[in-house]
């Protein structure tokens, strides 16, 4: 019972530690600009 | 103008097409040792290409000589014509056959004839785009150039030879001889190619890169390679080339100071490495037949010939530059 009691405090925890990363972390939408444009002919003049 | 294209492989066949669909060019002289090679190329190109008859050595009236034979073939030649004062153009990309093509400069000099060496992919576009990036700094501190696939089967020996030979790296203004396969980068090439594992190799770009940059600090090459590649570098090649590779790209970093301080110009192209090398030695060849080359001696393209233009002709032609940021 204690096991198992145990069990649950870490399976809980770890899903309070997770959803505060979830939330808090970093991340977020990945850049929109930038990256290989081709090179337009007033650029080469 | 008359051209004389020496060599019917990837890049001598999209060179003499190149030549050939060139309004400037009035005839293409085509030498190629495989039988009946010259006769194929030369049915598919029009009224305007010709059979070489006899040896390249002795071919006369000729304005520019493009040499697109095998790596290692090209010095013998480029000698006997220099010293006849015709302008060559060499799509060599051995190192030691482009320092000995270098080293032609000073009677190319004294002939009043220029000599454009390692014009092709890489080298070739690769010191154009150093250029096109260097004009957009005002001090150049560092040239990183990375390459990615192959043409024609001499193209696939090259790339086999030199993950098994020394890399030269350009440092503080001496040369630093280091093991081919090591150094490992990833570089970013341009889409739809993307990131590849680059390493060190025996690759010529620095050679011409550093006399084209006078006090430039760092220049480093490096050639992207599979695991398999690098293992059996050292080994004669397992199985026969591929008669031509997939797409292939360039990605030339360059790192100064501009007026707002440190900055990165990054450029690059993607293409099959033997067309765009084709393109980029036909024009080359273009330029030095009209006698448009920016000096004479031996030399890359960065100095040789106008960038911008060459550029912009390139880009008509289906080779375009891509820039990231």
């Amino acid at each position: 019972m204690t096991m198992i009691r145990r069990a649950l405090v870490a399976l809980g925890l770890a899903g309070l530690v997770a959803a505060v990363l979830r939330v808090r972390g970093t991340g977020g939408t990945p850049p929109q600009r930038g990256g290989w444009r081709e090179l337009s002919p007033d650029e080469l003049r | 103008m008359h051209v004389a294209v020496v060599g019917l492989g990837a890049v001598g066949t999209r060179a003499a097409r190149q030549l050939a669909s060139t309004d400037a060019v009035e005839r293409v002289t085509l030498y190629e040792t495989l039988e009946g090679r010259v006769a194929e190329v030369s049915s598919s190109l029009g009224a305007k290409a010709h059979a070489g008859a006899g040896a390249p050595e002795v071919l006369a009236d000729v304005d520019v000589v493009l040499l697109a034979t095998p790596c290692g073939s090209h010095l013998g030649l480029a000698g006997d014509l220099v010293a006849r004062g015709i302008p060559v153009v060499s799509t060599s990309d051995d190192v030691d056959e482009v320092r000995s093509l270098l080293d032609l400069g000073p009677e190319a000099e004294a002939r009043g004839i220029a000599v454009a060496v390692g014009a092709a992919f890489s080298p070739g576009l690769t010191c154009l785009l150093a250029r096109l990036a260097a004009d957009r700094l005002d001090r150049v501190d560092e040239i990183h150039v990375a390459r990615l696939g192959t043409g024609g089967p001499a193209c696939a020996r090259q790339h086999h030879d030199s993950l098994g030979g020394v890399g030269l790296d350009w440092r503080d203004g001496g040369w630093q001889r280091r093991a081919a396969g090591s150094g490992r980068e990833l570089s970013w090439f341009p889409d739809p190619i993307g990131a590849a594992d680059c390493y060190r190799a025996a690759l010529p770009d620095p050679l011409l890169l550093v006399p084209a940059f006078p006090g430039v600090g760092r220049v480093t090459a490096r050639l992207a390679a599979t695991r398999r590649d690098r293992l059996t570098a050292q080994l004669p090649m397992l199985r026969p080339p591929h008669p031509e590779g997939g797409l292939g790209a360039i990605r030339v970093e360059v790192r100064g100071r501009s007026q707002d301080g440190i900055a990165v110009e990054i450029l690059g192209a993607m293409d099959r490495p033997g067309v765009a090398g084709g393109a980029v030695a036909a024009l080359a060849a273009v330029e030095l037949g009209a006698g448009r080359a920016r000096h004479a001696g031996a030399s890359g393209l960065a100095t040789l010939v106008e960038v911008r233009p060459f550029l912009r002709e390139l880009a008509r032609r289906g080779v375009k530059v891509a820039a990231f940021g």
